[in-house]
């Protein structure tokens, strides 16, 4: 009761913000600027699906985690920086009902943003092709619903953490740095240590199990598999960190995680698995932002 | 009953003390003044009495609730006025009175609310982004007192107010108490606290410095009035004054000479010794005692360089007076005093 009040009266905020829209309407402009040349060019040897690999480079590598982390940062810390956290308490709102309700509220406005990818990506569909997999797109939908939850989990629980902006701001950066620049180099360097070489065009299956539990490249990975094809991340890593050979890099399907592990997939690289790691990105962040926030002294 | 409860209740951070044992009672209905200059750990004490920070060591019950496990119970029963707040800058006063109203499960209409404070309808049709800090000030006030709560804990509330928002805001303290509600009431302006609590508590660096009624401490501190005499005449050799029992200091500036006394009786042979001397006297006026000089007296801090500490006129009425000076330092002070006002 008392955090619906919380997540309603926030919502009501945080939609409001001009920096949210800003950020929406370059996405908004971006896609429409691929689709208009898209439309100008012989579509009849592409398949719709292409549309998800435009969809996952910059809206779901680049355009969710920043929007959700910008949204969530400062959620928590913002209140308690500023002095309204005293207000809430006196309005007989608990530490609970406070984070709960700006998950919540928070969680609302990524999930609009998200759910715009997703009408997007469909709305383009329709517009270029006759027809449109709308099973395979709906399931797109959900997993980039899925990465917004879970980036806005990621920034909530550093903002529950956080005692200030600055802190916050930089755990929310830091964490899209790690996950899009520093996650892939430090696995290839644990199989460069175990294995003494770099990772190849074939490694094995534990490196592609560090891989994706990162969640944008869990998110890839899926996104991968829909599309039908390989997606590249915004920095191609295998070109940097990976030994893999000149051909297949020029030939990125080879790529394909089923192409790379040999035999059948074990559990853990199959595509639920990668639902299973977003789900974990969404619960671990609350849980411990959660766990800090409870306890600490907010002055 | 007891509104606020504390045992032995303390705060440090690392080697810094925010508040050091604070044992303190205040009663079911009463207003009771909180006060200490900036940085005695006031809002601390607040704090605690939320779960908004926990305590080092010491417990509180608010309302007759544990402080930290039953802090859900007490919140629901607490209206506050923070010190220093941000309020929902997009959203319009109307709309944080429903949140206060919604949160608070209140009953009261919005517009009785805003004329309780003293805020225009327009106003609260604005985003309180455009208020002043006044204008807020008198919002988050009338989002305090949502619900009638048992307990009103008001931090700084003076803050930003003009002198009719002050008025306002004592008027409602006033219908509150009336009302049954216990305030309490934290300042480091010490005319706001003397206006309407009936008791007040000395906050100083962290430690409880006394607790009593203002006439409790006026006695205690044996601070008096002052007599102020306009003379012509500068320079003045102050040692003159203070040989007469029962004047306790003597400080001349510019034209004016201020005689604090603890005994009324000695006005009339501080006058006839004045014009003994030669000193011409062109008027004269009483100043009653104010708060501030309580304030020095009980925590040996003054907010004022140019005026001295008051001194208490004997040993007894010193307790709970650690930082007070002793009586012989007062005529060399006196002397500095006077020749600074040369």
């Amino acid at each position: 009761m008392s955090a619906t009040a919380i997540a309603r009266k926030d919502f009501e905020d945080a939609v409001r913000s001009r920096m949210v829209w800003s950020v929406m309407g370059v996405f908004v402009f971006l896609m429409a600027l691929v689709a208009v040349s898209a439309a100008t060019d012989d579509l009849s040897g592409t398949e719709p699906t292409e549309i998800i690999v435009t969809v996952t480079n910059i809206g779901g590598l680049l355009f969710v985690p920043i929007v959700a982390l910008l949204v969530g940062y400062m959620a928590i810390v913002g209140e308690r920086e500023s002095g309204s956290l005293r207000l809430l308490f006196g309005l007989s709102h608990g530490r609970r009902d406070v984070f709960v309700g700006k998950f919540a509220s928070r969680l609302g406005v990524i999930a609009l943003a998200t759910l715009l990818v997703g009408a997007i990506a469909v709305g383009t569909g329709l517009a270029l092709f006759d027809t449109v997999p709308l099973g395979t797109f709906l399931a797109y939908a959900g997993l980039t619903v899925l990465l917004g939850m879970a980036f806005t989990a990621i920034a909530v629980g550093v903002s529950g953490i956080a005692t200030s902006r600055m802190q916050a701001m930089a755990g929310a950066i830091g964490s899209y740095v790690v996950f899009t620049l520093v996650w892939h180099p430090i696995v290839a360097g644990v199989h460069y240590l175990l294995e003494g070489s770099l990772p190849g065009l074939e490694a094995p299956e534990w490196y592609f199990l560090l891989l994706r539990l990162n969640p944008l490249e869990a998110y890839l990975q899926v996104s991968s598999e829909l599309a039908g094809q390989f997606i590249w991340g915004i920095v191609g890593m295998q070109g940097i960190v990976e030994d893999v050979p000149e051909e297949s890099l020029q030939e990125p399907d080879a790529l394909m995680l089923s192409n790379r592990v040999g035999g059948e997939l074990p559990f853990y690289l199959q595509d639920w698995f990668a639902v299973v790691v977003l789900a974990v990105w969404i619960a671990v962040p609350l849980l411990v932002g959660y766990w800090r926030f409870v306890r600490a002294d907010l002055n | 009953m007891t509104a606020i409860e504390t045992t032995g209740l303390t705060k440090r951070y690392g080697e810094q003390t925010a508040l050091e044992d604070l044992s303190l009672t205040v009663e079911s209905g009463e207003v009771f003044g909180f006060l200490g200059p900036n940085g005695a750990g006031k809002t601390t004490t607040i704090d605690l009495l939320l779960d908004f920070v926990r305590p080092t060591d010491g417990s509180a019950t608010v309302l007759g609730y544990d402080a930290h496990a039953e802090t859900d119970a007490v919140r629901d029963r607490v209206g506050i006025l923070p010190d220093g707040f941000d309020l929902w800058e997009r959203s319009s006063g109307y709309r944080h009175l429903e949140f206060a109203l919604e949160s608070k499960e209140g009953t009261e209409s919005p517009d009785a609310l805003l004329e309780r404070v003293g805020l225009d309808r327009d106003d609260a049709e604005r985003p309180v982004g455009d208020y002043s800090k006044g204008m807020r000030q008198r919002l988050a006030m009338a989002m305090a007192v949502v619900g009638d709560p048992d307990l009103l804990i008001l931090d700084e509330p003076s803050g930003g107010l003009d002198p009719h928002g002050i008025r306002t805001f004592r008027e409602i303290i006033r219908e509150e108490a009336a009302d049954g509600t216990t305030v309490f009431f934290s300042s480091h302006v010490l005319g706001q606290v003397a206006a309407v609590c009936d008791r007040v508590a000395i906050l100083d660096d962290g430690e409880l410095v006394t607790v009593d009624t203002i006439e409790g401490l006026r006695e205690r501190s044996g601070v008096g009035s002052r007599l102020i005499v306009d003379t012509p005449n500068t320079g003045l050799d102050a040692t003159i004054l203070t040989g007469i029992d029962g004047v306790t200091d003597v400080t001349a500036d510019g034209d004016q000479v201020r005689i604090s006394y603890a005994n009324p009786a000695v006005k009339a042979p501080v006058i006839h010794r004045l014009v003994e001397s030669g000193v011409s006297v062109l008027d004269f006026e009483i100043e009653e005692a104010t708060l501030e000089d309580l304030f020095a007296a009980f925590t040996g801090s003054d907010g004022d360089p140019s005026r001295n500490r008051p001194e208490a006129t004997a040993e007894t009425e010193r307790v709970g007076t650690p930082a007070i000076d002793g009586g012989a330092a007062a005529p060399e002070a006196v002397e500095r005093d006077a020749e600074v006002g040369r």
